[in-house]
């Protein structure tokens, strides 16, 4: 037998972690290089957890039920009148039923069907443009399971799949804070409005349960750590080194060489090119990575109180679920529209968790470069409509904008997802034509963050896939 | 401030006075936007001048591009697909390139300044191409189309008329090129398989150049030509054309017309030792397939040529089954040969192959199966092509 | 009026489609009956004399979409269709710079070339780009779309076709067309070109009467469906019907004529007559009942299911799917008799650019910002307007030195917000005068003096083409051509195929595949269907293949 392969991956963020794990199980002596001093990257920034996905679990070796209780949802309303949402069940936060309980319940369903339908694009290859081996197992196991939703829902899927969160919940829910958490899912970390064509798609990948995102980081590094990855905390990739047109290993800013194989990138495909160098790579190719969308408008905002924040009708009971703010889907498609032009929307729509004395939140249409103080201020207007008098109690305010994210972490954009999610950009169009294997053209260097294929959040699955894709082309 | 609106069709390139005052045939083309002549007087005579005298030819419209800068090597190496190293300062090479998926986008030559300075000159527009080829790179690109003149002096006397020119160029052999005065470049270049030269200058000097070869040229034959008589002695020597013999991949509109250097006859050109070019993994996995088609020359019977011919070869039963197509054609006035260039199936390769051709005559059409036969790559590349010094006559 | 008698269909709207349809059916011999409410029949393909002299194509203006096999089929050119090609046109900013587009092909270099050298490339490029995607969308205008989850041997067969054809694509290609079909038109653009004002121009076709923004995802589509239309083979080309759009409805209504169809104006249909499950004819206002064993609608999917039906008559599910079919009003039309010829001073001289597409947006941004005004109930402070000349080229438009100018005019909403309140009521004449306003002021600043040579001008926002044409909120296209209401989808899914849960009800209007525009596609489409469910076999499927 061979020598065990060695592999380097860049980036201990969720894709990096569970790409290592993966890599590690399929045999290979693995190293993490992650430019901070804690593994995590984003997750770091993040509130909520939906994953990571089973199959990256899997790898990790760790079990569904290890990841803590799921956590439920407070669809805040001016009116005082929050609605609390637990997966498919709805009713108002002061436990009266909701209205639209039933329609929420038959739209829930009905998601949770299609993004069934769709699972098996997401947990290996995107669907071949070709019919070749690779992809064709996910492609048929994705066909089959459309034709078991039966010819109606097979449509509908067709329909709303290519359709916009806005008509969906237009069609499907009364207008109001049931609609507007919708349309806030579906643009969360993008840079669009919920009218815009393709996002009913991120619906779909955002079926599963909520968890609190803290110590997950941890945990995920301590998994991978036990498959056998080892991590290299501290110092950044500086260049990627290349021999005979193979990738050969990485350089790090400290000097230090790691000899490798197989190196998995979890940066953005620019970033990557970058590293690498745009002489390996084709001038298409090139051009294709540049063209990539990434541009940030979700921001970080953290409140300091000398209590716990009240808001009226909230329960404190409920401080530590999920609170979203985007009243109405009437709020959120406006929101949208001053970030086209560089500009904070008055009243922009948010998530966020309040512990002990500290409300946290993610705040979206935050343009790329907007000022803290001005995003501070624009967070506490839209917080206003539901507190009233809620800034005059701030002790302590922080914002980072995306331009803050991206130095932080490096994210391309500081995009959420890496990488804009859209319909052209998703699938076997992520993170660009032609790259959707995570190979992006020198043999050896491969892609496993949100930026490939299928994207962010912190589920594990383009770095499970990314490490897939790696293993087999070494076979 | 108003302006008046950009002007439609071909327009005067830097020497048209003087082609406008020595056209009696006024038979104009459009090559890249420049009005060009397919004839000034008579395409046999002009053709007649690049291989009996010498023959002056504007090649202005090529396109031309300087790529300078400490890595304007690595720059074209990232392009084309042979090796820039091996082109020395002074020298001029011949490349082609590709795109991701190895199909030809177009050829042309390279001129090696200096060290740090090229000039690419060939068909397509390539300024974005390569400027996105330099990024990351230190090296500037610009387009040197409409500031460069450029001409074509072919012919076995063109050595004399340089030389009655005052130019001194004797030393020069096939692919050098020299600066004998301060903005002029003169190379031993040139599309039509003789002996020959290109120079190249600044568009303000450009007419002062043309009377200067023209006067010095007089005793020695010198004769301006068009289009068509250098199309003529390019596909006699065996040069295939972008846009004629294969389509550059960026022009098609149909993907599937993309050719790898392979299918054209050009493998030697492409160096997998060099390290990354632009197509070169497409490439490594196609050298391994035997190519779909292949462009190749042919011998053709009979003397009329076989232009747009249809190929075809004898299928069951004796049906004919078409197996290709002629690309371009010509009845070789020196080589009395019925050459063409052809895409034929690969597996028609050594096949008996038929041209189909028509003929007009005298009001009715008829057709001719003709015989094809392989034929060398050049039907006429004489030895003076070569010899340095050159001849005078 | 003729004793009421029965056919053997009844077309219901004679819009250009619905004449196709009857065109078609009634050369394979059946007895066919046009009914058009209005006084003349063309629907939005008319030309009307407003001001003695000049004729306003007041809906659609430009012909190209027009299948060159349905006037071929139909020998439009013998029943008095001419399409004459213009070659250019413009985009004109306030600081009286100008970007011209030239059909020639070295005309069009020089001018990019002039604002921005590297795009002669990019266009080069974005141009190659589209014409492949026009050579692979094209053919399947006139072949049905496949329902995918059917199956229905020929909805595998329509299937395998459209598979068959992307995997002929190749890979790489069959990823771009993927993303242009689910691109925005603006980061398409963005993609090749560099300088905003030839983007703006370019732009334009991807929001043409539709309710997206030139950043909203499918509007790449929305562009590709106005490039598709080939004039004599030159895709993408235009060209104005001698005498208006009138010119196109008055010879489909002669063919149909001509194959022994008749056509009854002024005869709306109030009701869609239903025996025994199936559809029977119509009943007209005032209670006349015109009876047919097959009713083929020209109106759009809202109007002939849930106004003309019986409810009942059709599954709720079916009518569910109906009532979310899009079908937004987004576009306005301002239609102009001029005394003289508008001046460009950034021109100089005669160009003939001048006869093409005129606007006067400068960048992605200001035509994005002309949208985020729409989906809040505004029309565009800053609309984007596409202006024509014909009369510049046809001498039928006006008399002799005066011309016609015909502005269309994105966006205007439906349903008007005024006070947090959308209504379509809004339309009052202060809001008409505030667009036509806003358009004028566009003009004037790309070309002094205009307004004073306005003679008679008509504003038709999106409820006066609804009141006018019947189109449901005035949706030029009958139904939003957003890729979810496309192909398969079109109008809603399981339908796509002219058909209803109705038996014997057909639709043959633009609400059906492949959609909107002058194009006689969904009709020539429908008598396809409707002649092979009648084993009639019309125009024969080899027939469109060669097409
Ligand atoms: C404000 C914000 C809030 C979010 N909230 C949530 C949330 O609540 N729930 C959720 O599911 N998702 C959330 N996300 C998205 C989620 O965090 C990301 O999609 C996910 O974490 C991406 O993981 P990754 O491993 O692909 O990339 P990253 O987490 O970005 O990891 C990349 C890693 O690479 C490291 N790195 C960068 N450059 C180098 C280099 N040169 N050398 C070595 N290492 C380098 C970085 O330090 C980082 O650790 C949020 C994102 C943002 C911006
Ligand atoms: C302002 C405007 C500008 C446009 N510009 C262009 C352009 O330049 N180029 C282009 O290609 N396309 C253009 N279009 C789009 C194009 O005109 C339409 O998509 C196309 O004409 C629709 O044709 P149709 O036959 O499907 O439907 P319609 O033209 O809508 O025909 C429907 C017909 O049904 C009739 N009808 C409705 N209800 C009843 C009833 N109850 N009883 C009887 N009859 C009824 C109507 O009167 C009408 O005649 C434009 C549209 C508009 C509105």
């Amino acid at each position: 037998m061979a020598e065990r392969l060695k592999a380097a991956v860049i980036g201990a963020g969720v894709n990096g972690l569970v790409a290592a794990a993966a890599l590690a199980r399929g045999g290979c002596e693995v190293t993490v290089i992650e430019r901070g001093a804690a593994p995590g990257g984003m997750m770091a920034l993040g509130l909520f957890a939906r994953g990571p996905h089973p199959a990256a679990l899997e790898a990790l070796g760790l079990k569904p039920g290890a990841l803590g209780p799921a956590i439920p949802t407070v669809a805040l309303c001016p009116s005082g009148r929050h609605v609390l949402v637990e997966g498919a069940e709805a009713r108002f936060a002061d436990g009266s039923a909701h209205p639209g309980a039933e329609r929420w319940r038959v739209l829930s369903r009905r998601l949770d069907r299609f993004a069934a339908a769709l699972a098996p694009l997401l947990t290996g290859a995107p669907p071949p443009m070709r019919l070749r081996a690779e992809g064709l197992p996910g492609l048929l196991r994705f066909a089959l399971r459309l034709r078991l939703l039966g010819a109606r829902d097979m449509r509908e899927l067709l329909r709303i799949g290519l359709s916009n969160a806005a008509d969906l919940a237009a069609d499907a829910l009364p207008e109001g804070p049931l609609a507007g958490l919708l349309a806030f899912d579906s643009v969360l970390g993008s840079r669009a409005g919920p009218m815009a064509p393709g996002t009913v798609v991120p619906l779909l990948l955002r079926r599963a349960p909520l968890r609190r995102m803290e110590g997950l980081a941890a945990r995920l590094a301590a998994a991978s750590e036990g498959k056998g990855a080892r991590l290299r905390l501290g110092a950044g990739a500086a260049r990627i080194l290349f021999e005979d047109d193979r990738a050969h290993g990485v350089l790090l800013d400290d000097g230090e060489r790691v000899e490798a194989d197989l190196v998995l990138s979890s940066l953005g495909a620019a970033q990557t090119l970058a590293l690498a160098g745009p002489a390996l790579f084709d001038i298409e190719a090139q051009r294709r990575i540049g063209a990539i969308r990434a541009q940030g408008a979700a921001a970080r905002v953290d409140l300091d109180f000398a209590a716990p924040p009240r808001l009226p009708g909230l329960d404190p009971a409920h401080h530590g679920a999920r609170l979203v703010l985007a009243p109405s889907v009437q709020a959120v498609e406006p929101a949208y529209d001053p970030v086209k032009y560089g500009r904070l929307p008055a009243l922009p729509v948010m998530e966020g968790r309040i512990d002990g004395a500290r409300l946290s939140l993610t705040v979206q249409c935050v343009p790329h470069d907007a000022p803290r103080d001005r995003i501070v201020a624009a967070t506490l207007a839209a917080l206003e409509t539901v507190a009233p008098g809620l800034g005059g109690e701030v002790r302590h305010a922080g914002a980072l904008s995306p331009a803050d994210i991206e130095a932080m972490t490096g994210a391309p954009g500081g995009h959420w997802h890496h990488g804009e999610i859209a319909l052209d950009q998703f699938l076997t169009l992520r993170p660009a034509n032609g790259m959707a294997r995570h190979a992006m053209g020198p043999p050896g260097l491969f892609l496993c963050g949100a930026g490939a294929h299928p994207g962010g959040d912190v589920t594990g699955l383009p770095g499970l896939n990314g490490a897939r894709a790696a293993l087999e082309a070494m076979r | 401030m108003s302006r008046a609106p950009s002007l439609s069709g071909p327009l005067p390139g830097p020497f048209h006075p003087r082609l406008e005052a020595a056209s009696t045939a006024k038979d104009w083309a459009d090559w890249a936007g420049v009005l060009s002549p397919r004839k000034l007087d008579a395409t046999g005579r002009e053709y007649f001048a690049i291989r009996n005298q010498a023959a002056l030819i504007d090649i202005s419209p090529m396109r031309k591009y300087r790529i300078e800068g400490p890595e304007a090597e690595r720059v074209l190496n990232r392009v084309v697909t042979r090796d820039v190293a091996k082109i020395a300062p002074g020298r001029v090479g011949y490349a082609l390139w590709c795109d991701e998926d190895g199909m030809a986008i177009d050829d042309g030559t390279i001129f090696r300044l200096g060290p740090e300075r090229f000039r690419l000159c060939c068909q397509e527009r390539m300024l974005t191409w390569l400027i996105d080829a330099a990024e990351g790179l230190d090296a500037a690109v610009s387009d040197e189309t409409e500031a460069l003149a450029a001409l074509a002096l072919q012919g076995p006397t063109s050595f004399s008329v340089l030389e009655a020119a005052g130019l001194q160029v004797s030393s020069l052999r096939p692919f050098d090129l020299a600066e004998p005065e301060p903005g002029l470049l003169v190379s031993r270049t040139g599309f039509t398989g003789d002996l020959g030269y290109e120079l190249w200058i600044a568009t303000e000097h450009a007419l002062a150049l043309w009377d200067r070869l023209i006067e010095a040229g007089r005793v020695f034959g010198i004769l301006p030509a068009g289009m068509e008589a250098l199309d003529m002695a390019r596909i006699e020597a065996g040069f295939p054309m972008t846009g004629f013999d294969f389509q550059s991949i960026h022009a098609a509109e149909r993907p599937s017309r993309g050719r790898t250097p392979f299918e054209l006859g050009l493998g030697r050109h492409v160096d997998f030792a060099k390290g990354h070019f632009n197509g070169r993994r497409a490439l490594l996995a196609l050298k391994e397939e035997p190519p779909k088609r292949r462009l190749v020359t042919l011998d053709i019977d009979g003397s009329r040529a076989a232009s747009g011919a249809l190929l075809y070869r004898r299928g069951m039963f004796g049906r004919w089954r078409e197996v290709g197509h002629v690309t371009s054609a010509l009845w070789s006035p020196t080589a009395k040969r019925n050459v063409a260039f052809a895409e034929i199936e690969g597996e028609a390769e050594g096949a008996d192959l038929f041209a189909e051709i028509y003929l007009f005559k005298e009001g009715k059409w008829e057709r001719r199966m003709a015989r094809a036969r392989p034929g060398p790559r050049a039907a006429f590349r004489p030895d003076r092509a070569r010899a340095t010094p050159p001849a005078r006559r | 009026m003729s004793q009421a008698r029965s056919y053997d269909a009844i077309i219901a709207g004679g819009g250009h489609n619905g004449l196709t349809a009857g065109a078609y059916l009634a050369r394979a011999g059946l007895s066919v009956l046009v009914v058009e409410r209005s006084d003349i029949v063309g629907g939005a393909a008319v030309s009307r004399e407003l001001e003695p002299g000049w004729t306003y194509s007041n809906c659609s203006y430009v012909c190209s979409l027009l299948r060159p096999e349905v006037a071929r089929d139909l020998d439009l050119a013998r029943h008095g269709l001419q399409v004459i090609p213009y070659t250019g046109g413009a985009s004109f900013t306030k600081g009286g710079e100008y970007f011209a587009y030239h059909h020639d092909q070295r005309a069009l270099e020089r001018e990019i070339a002039r604002l921005s050298p590297r795009d002669v490339e990019g266009y080069e490029r974005f141009a190659r780009a589209v014409t492949r995607q026009c050579r692979f969308v094209r053919p399947l205008l006139l072949r049905s779309a496949p329902d995918p989850a059917s199956f229905h041997p020929r909805d595998l067969g329509e299937l395998l076709f459209l598979l068959r054809r992307l995997h002929d694509l190749g890979e790489r290609e069959m990823g771009e067309a993927v993303r242009f079909w689910t691109a925005s038109v603006g980061d398409f653009l963005d993609g090749f070109i560099e300088h905003p004002l030839i983007k703006a121009h370019l732009a334009g076709s991807g929001i043409i009467g539709t309710g997206l923004g030139v950043y909203s995802p499918g509007t790449a589509y929305v562009l590709l469906h106005h490039y598709m239309g080939d004039l004599d083979g030159a895709i993408g080309a235009w060209g104005f019907a001698r005498g208006g759009m009138g010119a196109v409805s008055a010879a489909l209504a002669g063919a149909l004529r001509a194959a022994g169809g008749e056509i009854r104006v002024n005869a709306e249909v109030e009701r869609i007559l239903v025996k025994d499950g199936a559809a029977a004819g119509v009943v007209l206002k005032g209670g006349e009942e015109i009876r047919a064993p097959l009713v083929a609608s020209n109106m759009d999917a809202k109007r002939t299911f849930l106004g003309c039906v019986e409810p009942g008559a059709l599954p709720d599910d079916f009518l569910d799917a109906v009532r979310r079919f899009r079908i937004r009003g987004s576009s306005a039309k301002l239609n102009i008799a001029l005394d003289g010829p508008p001046v460009f001073p950034a021109v100089k001289g005669e160009a003939p650019f001048l006869s093409g597409d005129l606007h006067a947006s400068e960048s992605l941004l200001e035509l994005e910002a002309a949208y985020d005004d729409w989906k809040e109930g505004r029309f565009s402070a800053a609309p984007y307007f596409d202006m024509l000349i014909p009369s510049r080229i046809d001498p039928t438009m006006a008399p002799p030195g005066a011309h016609m100018a015909s502005i269309f005019v994105q966006y205007a909403p439906y349903d008007l917000a005024r006070d947090g309140v959308r209504d379509p009521a809004h339309w009052d004449e202060a809001a008409r005068e505030g667009l036509k306003a806003a358009v004028l002021d566009k003009i004037e600043a790309v070309s002094p003096g205009f307004r004073g040579l306005i003679r008679h001008s008509e504003l038709r926002a999106p409820v006066d083409i609804e009141r006018e044409v019947g189109l449901s909120e005035g949706n030029i296209f009958q139904g939003e051509l957003t890729f979810d209401q496309l192909l398969f989808n079109r109008p809603v899914p399981g339908w796509a195929r002219h058909r209803s849960p109705l038996p014997g009800l057909w639709l043959v209007g633009s609400s059906a595949h492949p959609g909107g525009g002058v194009m006689a596609a969904a009709g020539a489409n429908a008598a396809r269907e409707i002649l092979r469910d009648m084993k009639r076999g019309g125009r024969d499927e080899a027939a469109f293949r060669a097409a």
